[in-house]
């Protein structure tokens, strides 16, 4: 009854690949029993998702526009709103912006310069489908095909690498790492003390002894060619991948120790919890594998057509509280957190962080404490190599397109050319398809 | 009428269900194409009392108001005992394409809402497209989903009237044409004739209609003006070819082959959509013609696709004839076993909880390296669960020594054909050598006694598992 018709197709635009064949260099020589050493030359960059849309206008919150609280009647913060928990005003400066008040965090590190805050990010005929919207940010092309942007990168610059230079941390490997030449692994974080604890290749318990054997027979029939561009071929490559590096994973991270105080027991979220967890776990890469260059974190959520502000117990009229204000202070209190284990591991100057969010919301609130889909928001580039403030410019609310949503001023592209030739001394042009201008946030 | 092979009637199987034993695939094959198709898709005439009863004994459901027996994992339990232990494949398969494409989650809806949509996409899986859509459209779950319930006169939610368009009816564009199938306005106009849809806030749940809170005024959607209910706009949408092409498209993707941009595909998709419209928009019709197909059984066809996380955890245990127990609240103490939801779960497939909207992300969005060690681990740990009386997912000595041969070759033959049947030549050899190496890398012979079942048949089942064509479908 043996099979004898069988043909695997071809992949189809836009589907993952790998058409490397040799399996790829393994570190061999990880640190154990101490963290990496130092190096003033590590590029190290973490891109976080804002996925479902965040509210910017909410989030860079600009309060001197009358237009925004009369398009916001329930929604928007007035002047008196910001101020963080503690009391301290999240007003930027003398700018006529403000962050949300559930970002003090964040504020602080502002006020240290840390942070680039560009504004009115977004693209040319602007799609309101999440999906589609995602799909052309992460691919950086407006018809949302081919490979991740940074997935491009890595083809250029971490072929041959370790199989840890880049790590996405989450349930699915992102788009943005979608590659051709290498596979990028996935940490989906595991509950309880190790996150890691089930990113390992486990056999027989009862039988120790044959493990060895287990793991040759595995690596033997994952070895094996099969016709490029498939499916089989690109599952094989990630199996292998996967037992590899996670053996040399396992060994390394078990190294590290944190160096700042990370949210545990659902304070003040579990949202927060898991974000800051999963940062965390990028610390411990960061300070154990030499030559870790790339990261991915999400914090999903943010498609806030309902209930944006507010609980049942304030009928929905509180703004330092609802969803929206517990996703932004997961946010600014894990970038926070993350920051401070950096700085006292000594590598806060070698890592810079960036957000992107599929698009803004509508300026004008729906009926339901909400904002449907809408265009252009703002973005946060965070770390000691950024030069702090404001870059780009505020879409005026004056000036609204057919269906209501502000028009952008800044080419997502710029922010993604801005990284890629500033710290990761990359070639923009040649992975972006197109030379794009330097913000200077970096 | 066409015949159906073994080779084909196991491809059905896997396909319209999870996989099967070789007297569930005799029995399709005696049943010629047609046959088989009629017998899978007719589930009503299928007895399924033995699985009745076993969830009759596992789950209480009577008290939905009682979190102790009713709550997230039972609901999860409760699908994935089906799953393993209905004979009426493809009700469950069905079910899941449903659940797909309606993609909702129990991270916003509440159990007890999931749950009854998720007997209405059962109950409703084959009927005219038009009545499962204002089904599940006018169902707590959907309503609460995306927003409805706040999509009001004068300040309409556009949430589900986008999504309706985008991922439940015609998509953005046409998946033949490439036309524009509607534009922004027409979310607006969409998201107005849906206002004061709701739910009455006590059991069963109702749909009502808010009528204050409708908006009765004309709207225009393609280009027609008129003073659109709710219902016209599913009656509308669900009568376009656009989304006849679409149900058409996501059916042959989720079933058949990915289907590509090709004019040869886009042909195909052009010709079963017809039987879509030619049948009064019936989706038994549609899947019929679809299993049918020459398409369906073409070489470009077979292991095509990237085993779901679903299938992949069920399929090991239909295919091998192992155990599911998944035990009980009804004993006491409850004993209960999670391990193939939670499994799923860590694969990338939380059933009851798509990642969003659009549902999940298929063939190799299931590919990364968690879940590939997931996958590894889940396959180590039915391979080598030697407790067998305790709720869990394990394959007994018995079945294990059933399956296995006098020599090393023959076994690995017999179990790569009953875990797919899978073809993998040039593995053989190597599965051979791991039988007969043993713990200090020294050769040894191979024996069939129940010292070697225990530990390297065991061992034999966890690398099969770990194949690449294993992961295929």
């Amino acid at each position: 009854m043996a099979i004898n018709r069988r043909q695997f197709i071809k992949r189809s635009a836009g589907a993952v690949s790998v058409s490397l064949v040799m399996p790829r260099f393994w570190m061999s020589n990880v640190a154990r029993g101490q963290e990496a050493a130092a190096d003033p030359n590590r590029r190290i960059f973490v891109m976080i998702q804002l996925a479902g849309g965040n509210d910017g206008l909410n989030t860079v919150v600009p309060f001197q526009d009358s237009r925004y609280l009369s398009l916001r009647p329930t929604l928007g913060f007035k002047d008196t709103d910001l101020k963080d928990e503690t009391g301290a005003s999240t007003i930027l400066g003398s700018n006529p912006f403000g962050l949300n008040p559930a970002m003090g965090e964040l504020k602080s590190l502002y006020d240290s310069n840390r942070v680039a805050i560009v504004l009115g990010v977004g693209y040319q005929n602007p799609n309101l489908s999440h999906f589609f919207s995602m799909d052309i940010w992460q691919t950086a092309n407006t018809s949302g095909a081919g490979n991740g942007w940074l997935g491009r990168y890595a083809d250029q610059k971490l072929v041959g690498q370790s199989g840890l230079s880049a790590v996405s941390i989450g349930s699915a490997l992102p788009k943005t790492f979608y590659a051709d030449k290498v596979v990028i692994p996935n940490i989906t974080p595991a509950n309880g003390t190790d996150p890691f604890v089930n990113y390992a290749y486990q056999t027989d318990a009862r039988n120790a002894g044959d493990k060895n054997n287990q793991i040759n027979a595995f690596k033997s029939t994952n070895t094996r060619s099969f016709p490029t561009d498939s499916f089989i071929a690109a599952i094989a490559k990630a199996g292998f991948d996967a037992e590899e590096g996670a053996a040399q994973l396992r060994a390394a991270v078990g190294n590290y120790t944190p160096g700042a105080t990370y949210p545990t027991n659902n304070q003040p979220s579990a949202t927060a919890v898991q974000f800051a967890s999963a940062l965390k776990m990028v610390a411990q890469i960061i300070t154990t594998i030499p030559d870790a260059n790339l990261f991915y974190v999400q914090l999903g959520g943010f498609d806030h057509h309902s209930q944006e502000i507010g609980t049942n117990t304030d009928n929905f009229t509180d703004k330092t509280k609802g969803q929206h204000a517990v996703l932004l202070k997961a946010f600014s209190l894990g970038v926070k957190t993350f920051y401070d284990d950096l700085t006292a591991h000594g590598l806060a100057d070698n890592v810079v962080m960036m957000t992107w969010s599929e698009f803004g919301r509508r300026p004008n609130e729906n009926a339901s404490h909400g904002t449907d889909h809408g265009t252009a928001s703002p973005l946060f580039i965070v770390g000691n190599p950024v030069h702090g403030g404001l870059y780009g410019q505020q879409p005026p609310l004056s000036d609204l397109d057919s269906a209501g949503n502000i028009k952008f001023k800044v080419d997502f592209r710029q922010t993604y050319a801005t990284v890629l030739d500033k710290w990761l001394s990359a070639d923009s042009q040649s992975i972006l398809g197109a030379k794009y201008d330097d913000l200077g946030f970096l | 009428m066409a015949s159906l092979s073994y080779d084909e009637a196991a491809h059905l199987l896997r396909r319209a269900g999870f996989g099967g034993t070789p007297e569930e695939i005799d029995d399709l094959s005696s049943r010629g194409r047609e046959g088989a198709v009629d017998f899978l898709i007719n589930v009503g005439s299928i007895d399924n009392s033995a699985m009745d009863a076993l969830l009759a004994a596992s789950f209480d459901f009577s008290n939905p108001g009682d979190n102790s027996k009713f709550n997230n994992g039972e609901i999860r339990r409760w699908w994935f005992t089906r799953q393993v232990a209905t004979k009426r494949h493809f009700e469950e398969k069905m079910t899941l394409f449903w659940h797909n494409h309606f993609a909702t989650s129990s991270s916003k809806v509440q159990d007890i809402f999931m749950y009854n949509q998720n007997l209405l996409l059962r109950q409703f899986s084959l009927d005219r497209f038009d009545n499962l859509l204002l089904k599940v459209a006018q169902d707590a779950a959907m309503l609460i989903w995306l927003d409805n319930i706040t999509n009001v006169l004068g300040m309409p939610n556009e949430n589900f009237g986008r999504e309706l368009q985008e991922l439940f009816t015609m998509g953005i564009n046409d998946v033949v044409t490439g036309d524009q199938n509607y534009t922004e306005q027409d979310v607006k106009e969409v998201a107005r004739a849906f206002t004061g849809w709701d739910y009455v806030r006590r059991s069963p749940f109702a749909f009502q209609l808010k009528t204050a809170q409708h908006d009765n005024g004309t709207k225009t959607i393609y280009g027609q003006q008129a003073n659109f209910s709710g219902e016209d706009v599913i009656t509308l949408i669900s009568a376009r070819p656009a989304t006849a092409r679409f149900l058409t498209w996501k059916l042959f993707n989720f079933f058949v082959y990915p289907v590509s941009t090709s004019a040869a595909d886009k042909a195909t998709i052009e010709k079963f959509s017809k039987v879509y419209l030619n049948n009064n928009h019936s989706i038994k019709e549609l899947v019929r013609a679809i299993f049918t197909s020459d398409e369906f059984f073409s070489d470009r066809a077979f292991f095509s696709l990237v085993k779901q996380p679903a299938e992949f955890v069920v399929g090991a245990v239909r295919m091998l004839g192992g155990t599911y127990n998944p035990g009980s609240t009804i004993t006491s103490p409850a004993r209960t076993s999670n391990t193939l939801s939670t499994s799923s779960r860590n694969m990338g497939q939380d059933l009851f909880a798509p990642p969003d909207v659009s549902g999940w992300d298929f063939n190799l969005g299931w590919v990364n390296t968690a879940s590939m060690l997931e996958r590894f681990n889940y396959a180590n740990a039915y391979a080598t669960n030697r407790t067998t009386t305790a709720p869990g997912v394990f394959v007994t000595t018995d079945q294990l020594r059933s399956l296995t041969k006098g020599s090393s070759k023959k076994t690995v033959k017999k179990f790569l054909a009953r875990l797919g049947p899978l073809s993998a030549p040039d593995a053989i050899a190597t599965l051979r050598t791991y039988l007969e190496t043993g713990d200090n890398g020294q050769p040894v012979t191979f024996v069939n006694d129940d010292a070697t079942i225990d530990k390297k048949i065991r061992g034999l089942v966890h690398q099969i598992m770990c194949l690449p064509e294993f992961q295929l479908n």
